[in-house]
């Protein structure tokens, strides 16, 4: 156990730099998520940690100790990567024990350990068996397992979840979570998945475009996204321009009462979250707009309303408005999120 | 059916090779022979037993130095072509193909002369050198495969769970390139085994494997002692094929991906 500290570190694949400017902390004992799309550069960054990559500037400290020269067996940094690469010449058993036969511990010790950590991961039973006989979910787990028996200080999973069914994906995030919280290992959890990121962690960092560009705690980034690209990330679709004027934020669609914004008369941004905004199909508050069309999703209906010159996207309970019906918005102003500044 | 049609193809001529080593008299028209007889087999176990001893034991050194070359140049040389890009890889398969369509012959003579120059012409290791030409190309294609099927990511998982760069090599590309490996070696094998030319010509008389010695016995026109000779020369390829039978299929490489 330990913690890890990122200090501005850049890494690139020859010229063109993946990674810029990342720091991050992960305290001892705590399970962050690394959230961005596809291609933002998570992988790349784990494996800046793993030692798997030089990065081209910045510190790397895993446990209070500087770790950049160091190759990766001898960090105490484990990295699961997102294909499962069991080794196939090997059984489950051998498998998990590889990484403490690499360490040079005893048979005995090994056995007793691997037993343990079988139990840990719902594999108990399965020692002997061969890797093409598992299946996806437990062939997850074994990979999980292997790093796990090292009880390493850093534990770094890369979308350890992404190959598996909806279901079995959500028993998996709770058994995560659960042998985490047991085994205390510092974990840094990338996903791409937003939902996946704000259950998983108390701390979710967001990478757009190999930068950090919001780090908190699940609500904030949420509810209170530092950007209108990080709003966008997290599904919001609704956004409009206003001015500021002696701490009020005047729009077409909402007049919201800013009182920690002092910039006068800039213009700015603001967003809604589809599910904030009221919609009802008669009364006198807020806007009038004309529904543009419908899309049924289960718990909730997305209605697309077109306002004056803009369209908003609303996600309600409601099933029974048609396309062409007029209806009202209306925008609580304490669900509006005005952005500080222009990008 | 078909796989019986080729057995018995394959087999055909050994079955003749059989008959002849077991004859005493067998002149031709005659479809069977006239006398049966161990003459041949005493030949070659008692009166050549030393002389045929030895040569086996000098081929059997020769094609294992040669095939344990030939896979120790093969596994990184393949390694690198089959998992990264860089300029000339062309120019390598070019260079690579050329002993095995260059005829033996040429290449051999080309290389006597630098052979003589440098002292190794008539020695063991020139022998194994020139045989190395012809069977490292086939070790190296052969890895050059293998590695092109490859997920590099299971050294990356290995050493982050604490191998050294030395125990991946052992405990993960070793093992998952066995079948290959299997197959590089057993190619390198037997063709230096089955070298007749080279080895005469590089080894000038004094490298004596069986081939040069199969070659000595036969000229004296003596068929059923070189049948005898044949089947003895024949016996240890074949039980290396049968041995490494089982990597040549597809089914050992198959769980690599
Ligand atoms: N080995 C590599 N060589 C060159 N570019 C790479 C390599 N690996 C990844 N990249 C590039 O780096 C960027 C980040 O990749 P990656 O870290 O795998 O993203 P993520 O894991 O977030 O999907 C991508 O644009 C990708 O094309
Ligand atoms: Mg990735």
């Amino acid at each position: 156990m330990g913690d890890l500290e990122l200090k501005n570190i850049t890494i690139g694949y020859g010229n063109t730099p993946v990674i810029r400017d990342f720091s991050l902390t992960v305290e001892n004992g705590q399970m962050a998520s690394l959230l961005g799309p596809s291609g933002a550069g998570k992988t790349t960054v784990l494996r800046a940690v793993a030692g798997l990559l030089q990065p081209r500037s910045g510190a790397i400290i895993i446990d209070g100790r500087p770790a950049n020269g160091l190759p990766p067996e001898k960090r105490n940094a484990v990295m699961v990567f997102q294909k499962t690469l069991l080794f196939p010449f090997m059984n489950v058993e051998q498998n998990i024990g590889f990484g403490l036969q690499m360490q040079g511990r005893s048979t005995g010790e090994i056995r007793r350990r691997v037993e343990k950590i079988l139990e840990l991961t719902e594999l108990t039973g399965l020692n002997r068996r061969k890797i093409h006989e598992l299946s996806g979910g437990q062939q997850q787990r074994v990979s999980l397992a292997r790093a796990l028996v090292l009880k390493p200080a850093i534990l770094l999973l890369d979308e350890p979840l992404s190959s598996l069914d909806a279901t079995l994906r959500q028993h998996m995030r709770e058994l995560i979570q659960d042998i985490q919280a047991q085994t205390r290992i510092t974990t840094l959890f990338v996903t791409h998945d937003q939902a996946e990121a704000l259950m998983m962690s108390q701390r979710v960092c967001l990478l757009l475009n190999g930068r950090i560009r919001q780090v908190g705690s699940p609500r904030e980034l949420f509810y209170r996204p530092a950007d209108p690209d990080v709003a966008r990330f997290f599904g919001g679709c609704n956004f409009f321009e206003g001015r500021l004027k002696n701490g009020v934020y005047y729009s077409q669609y909402a007049t919201v009462a800013a009182p920690g914004l002092s910039a006068n008369g800039d213009r700015l941004t603001a967003t809604i979250r589809p599910e904030d905004i009221r919609i009802c199909a008669d009364g006198n508050r807020g806007i009038t707009g004309r529904v543009q069309k419908t899309s049924f999703e289960g718990t909730t209906t997305r209605i697309w309303v077109q306002c004056q010159d803009r369209v908003f996207v609303v996600l309600a309970p409601v099933t029974d408005l048609q396309a062409g019906q007029s209806v009202r918005l209306h925008l609580p102003p304490d669900k509006i999120r005005i952005f500080a500044a222009e990008n | 059916m078909a796989a019986a049609g080729v057995g018995i193809a394959v087999l055909l001529p050994f079955v003749s090779l059989v008959m002849w080593s077991l004859s005493s008299r067998w002149f031709y028209p005659q479809l069977w022979p006239r006398q049966w007889g161990l003459r041949a087999w005493q030949y070659v176990f008692s009166t050549a037993g030393p002389q045929i001893l030895a040569a086996l034991g000098q081929s059997v050194l020769v094609a294992a130095t040669t095939a344990a070359i030939s896979v120790a140049i093969g596994i990184p040389a393949g390694r690198a072509l089959g998992l990264y890009d860089f300029r000339g890889k062309d120019l390598v398969s070019v260079v690579l193909i050329l002993p095995v369509i260059v005829p033996p012959l040429c290449v051999t003579m080309g290389l006597h002369l630098w052979f003589i120059i440098m002292g190794l012409a008539g020695s063991f290791f020139g022998v194994v050198l020139v045989h190395l030409t012809f069977c490292l190309p086939y070790a190296v294609f052969v890895m050059w495969g293998i590695f092109s099927n490859y997920n590099p990511s299971y050294e990356e998982q290995a050493r982050s769970l604490g191998a050294s760069a030395w125990k991946v090599l052992v405990r993960v590309i070793l093992p998952l390139t066995f079948p290959g490996i299997m197959v590089a070696g057993l190619f390198s094998f037997l063709l230096s085994w089955s070298q007749y030319l080279s080895t005469l010509i590089i080894g000038g008389g004094k490298v004596t494997t069986l081939p040069i010695l199969l070659f000595a016995l036969m000229g004296s026109g003596d068929r059923p002692v070189a049948a005898a000779v044949s089947i003895v020369f024949v016996a240890p390829a074949l039980l290396a094929l049968l041995f490494s039978a089982r990597y040549l299929g597809g089914k050992g490489i198959a769980g690599i991906r």
